[in-house]
């Protein structure tokens, strides 16, 4: 393992029955870096990052981690991760402050309570009761107990499904916090834009295998496109599209958007609007812009990350 | 503070804050020991309790002077000696012109209905055939049992009131039988072996049913403390997925059990300290804990039910399928135990169910331990079935207690 690498992980695989969760998946972390498994719900990304934090044990695969290699996740290195789980839950009726007091009381090293609660913005909420704190607030509670050893890695799993606008970016800051500081951050989630703003490095996980690696701008380069044309597809019946398919190289209808992928915009466009007025198609809500990773998912796979 | 110990914190403070718990770990067994105090606390007081009874003579117009004997004996006990007092019977005869079968026929209707405690019959033929014991060679001197006098007695087996009219009924036979005897000769009372049963307190002469009722409900409280707080602590974290964020810590499944033991402890404890001052203060207990014997009773008690808890723990699948086990069993080990009322002429199988349950000893041993009773088991049974019971439910639990979700 190289300095510069964190964690490495070398043909993890996990069955259930005759399901592949995890099929052969590998792959490294690099130090204070953001690494982010991207990929649709049951990809297997999951559990994936309860194998590594240590809470299920993998059939076959080796794990390196602070440069020890390891069969189980031991307590020693539990010491130095800080994991934010998916799904889960504090005693309702313990306040917000003996939550993190209990946590950090798991740790040898642990930060001050009160400096843990400031940190997420609970300082005010110390002494209400997790059951009257609102979801955003949990999130920024669960984030303290799992902050609160200073961990040098840190699992974050789905950290922002289910939130508002406000407790998302929240939880994006607390990442660009930990990244500044050094921290290597492993993340899973199915929003392409979390994955395109926060990570260094994205593998795309598709039925429990990783299916692409690179930057987020590496990853969408290897599309070979230079624009993405989308306009709502309503009143586009199939048959409408056939013209389309002499000028462009990709076209794909949506439920509710056609996707036109093309390497030449202005002479696409012109045909576009030409087409348009010989139909009578709006073009209603029409965009362009440059290839995401939704669209390398979609190459790969032929599905949107979130059907 | 170190994690056990804050683990143990945590669990006695969920306990506390949440109102549902705390009603069954502290307000319900304070209600139910109040209650029972104030209800069957007066049974034995004289004259506080009057039972029905009838009682149909079809032997009245004997020559004998027996049947009559009988009458007047119930008949003085259906007065009372004080005019403050209320007699023990109430009893009810045929009107003088009312058909004796017809009468019958009702009053066995009234006793299968719980408006009367029992029918006592004299048959036709009484008086004579107790002339002829007597006087013959199967004299009923060989024994002083009731059941050598052929009166025929009704009563309803499931109602209490009945079961109890009937046993003083036959003591009041019994008495009457001796009387016979000795004046027929048969019988010396002075060479007569006279037996009587004393409750004995440790400190007051009389045991009152308070304290007969205390050490039971304090048991109560750790049974019902454990069968629904442990698996309900352990079930609930589990499904809700709260063990799931300590399992990503340092934190081990021992430490974890440390935590919620000690919490679960110190609950028990604060529970018998309520108890004992609404008992002792509240209601005028006399019994004593302030022993060695006492103390390790207890605690063999709490670690017993705990135990138990983890066993009900690993064998749902579900914290809602834990608390069902955990009500199917509660009741049953409770009441089958003698915990509230003493065991005594229980049909064979529900005897069995009695002799296995942990509870049963455990009961026996504290109120042997406290001085309320004399206790039916020897000492060595008292500690080795509970302690069966703990090996075997901390082996299962150990075994099949799952301690994250199913995946």
């Amino acid at each position: 393992m190289g300095d510069s690498t964190l964690m490495r992980v070398t043909d993890l695989t996990k069955h259930y029955g005759d399901v592949r969760a995890v099929d052969g998946v590998s792959f490294a972390v690099p130090n204070a870096a953001v690494f982010t498994l991207l990929g649709p719900n049951g990809a297997g990304k999951t559990t994936t990052l309860e194998i590594l934090e240590g809470i299920r044990e993998a059939d076959a695969g080796e794990i390196e981690i602070f440069g020890a290699r390891l069969r189980h996740v031991d307590r020693a290195t539990k010491q130095r991760m800080g994991v934010l789980l998916q799904e889960g839950n504090f005693e309702p009726y313990l306040k917000a402050r003996e939550v993190i007091t209990l946590f950090a009381s798991f740790f040898r090293n642990a930060r001050p309570v009160d400096e843990m609660l400031e940190r997420v913005a609970l300082t005010e909420k110390a002494n209400t009761y997790v059951k009257h704190l609102s979801g955003g607030q949990k999130q920024r509670l669960a984030i303290g107990a799992a902050l609160v050893n200073s961990p040098e890695l840190v699992f974050l799993d789905e950290p922002t499904t289910g939130l508002d606008p406000q407790a998302r970016r929240n939880v994006w800051s607390v990442v660009a916090d930990l990244k500044s500081t050094g921290v290597a951050i492993v993340l899973t989630t199915h929003y392409m834009e979390e994955a395109e703003a926060l990570s260094d490095l994205v593998c795309i996980m598709d039925n429990g295998k990783l299916i692409a690696e690179g930057s987020p701008r590496e990853l969408a380069a290897r599309l070979n496109q230079e624009t993405i044309i989308e306009f709502a597809a309503d009143g586009v019946q199939d048959d409408d599209l056939v013209p389309l398919h002499a000028c462009c190289a990709a076209v794909r209808s949506g439920e509710d958007l056609v996707s036109v992928e093309t390497e030449n915009l202005v002479a696409t466009m012109g045909s576009l609007l030409e087409w348009s007025k010989e139909r009578d198609l709006p073009l209603a809500n029409m965009t362009v812009r440059q290839p995401n990773l939704e669209d390398v998912f979609l190459s790969l796979t032929g599905r949107r990350l979130r059907e | 503070m170190n994690d056990v110990l804050l683990l143990a914190r945590t669990h006695i403070l969920t306990a506390l804050r949440e109102r549902v718990t705390l009603f069954w770990f502290l307000v319900f067994p304070v209600f139910l020991l109040v209650i029972l105090s104030l209800i069957f606390g007066q049974i034995g007081q004289q004259g506080e309790i009057t039972f029905d009874v009838s009682l149909v003579n079809f032997d009245a117009s004997t020559t004998s002077v027996f049947s009559g004997m009988i009458e007047g004996v119930f008949e003085n006990l259906a007065q009372s000696d004080t005019a403050d007092e209320e007699p023990l019977f109430a009893l009810r005869h045929p009107e003088a012109d009312e058909d004796l079968a017809s009468f019958l026929a009702a009053e066995l209707t009234a006793v299968r209905r719980g408006r009367r405690a029992a029918v006592i019959v004299i048959p036709e033929g009484f008086g004579h055939e107790i002339e002829r014991r007597v006087v013959s060679s199967g004299a009923p001197g060989g024994s002083s049992s009731t059941d050598d006098l052929p009166l025929t007695l009704y009563y309803s087996e499931g109602n209490a009131a009945s079961n109890m009219a009937v046993s003083i009924i036959k003591q009041v036979l019994a008495g009457v039988n001796r009387e016979i005897l000795a004046r027929s000769g048969r019988f010396d009372r002075t060479i007569a072996i006279e037996a009587s049963s004393t409750w004995v307190g440790s400190e007051s002469g009389g045991t009152v049913y308070v304290d007969f009722l205390l050490p039971g409900i304090i048991l109560m409280g750790f049974f019902t403390n454990s069968l629904f707080g442990i698996p309900g602590a352990i079930l609930f974290s589990r499904d809700q997925r709260v063990l799931r964020r300590y399992w990503v810590t340092p934190l081990s499944v021992p430490r974890y059990l440390g935590g919620l033991s000690i919490g679960h402890l110190a609950l028990c404890a604060l529970q018998f300290g309520i108890l004992l001052v609404v008992g002792r203060f509240g209601l005028g207990s006399t019994v004593s804990f302030a022993s060695l014997s006492a103390a390790l009773h207890l605690l063999l008690a709490a670690a017993t039910f705990m135990a138990f808890g983890f066993l009900i723990a690993s064998l749902a699948q579900t914290a809602n399928a834990g608390m069902a086990v955990a009500n199917i069993l509660n009741m049953p080990m409770m009441f089958l135990s003698g915990l509230f009322f003493p065991i005594t002429g229980l049909p064979v199988f529900i005897r069995a169910i009695v002799y296995v349950n942990p509870v049963t000893y455990l009961a026996d041993g504290l109120r042997a331990a406290v001085g309320v009773e004399s206790g039916v088991f020897p000492t060595a049974l008292v500690i080795a079935v509970p302690l069966g019971w703990i090996a075997l439910s901390t082996g299962v639990a150990s075994w099949r207690l799952r301690w994250d979700v199913a995946r």
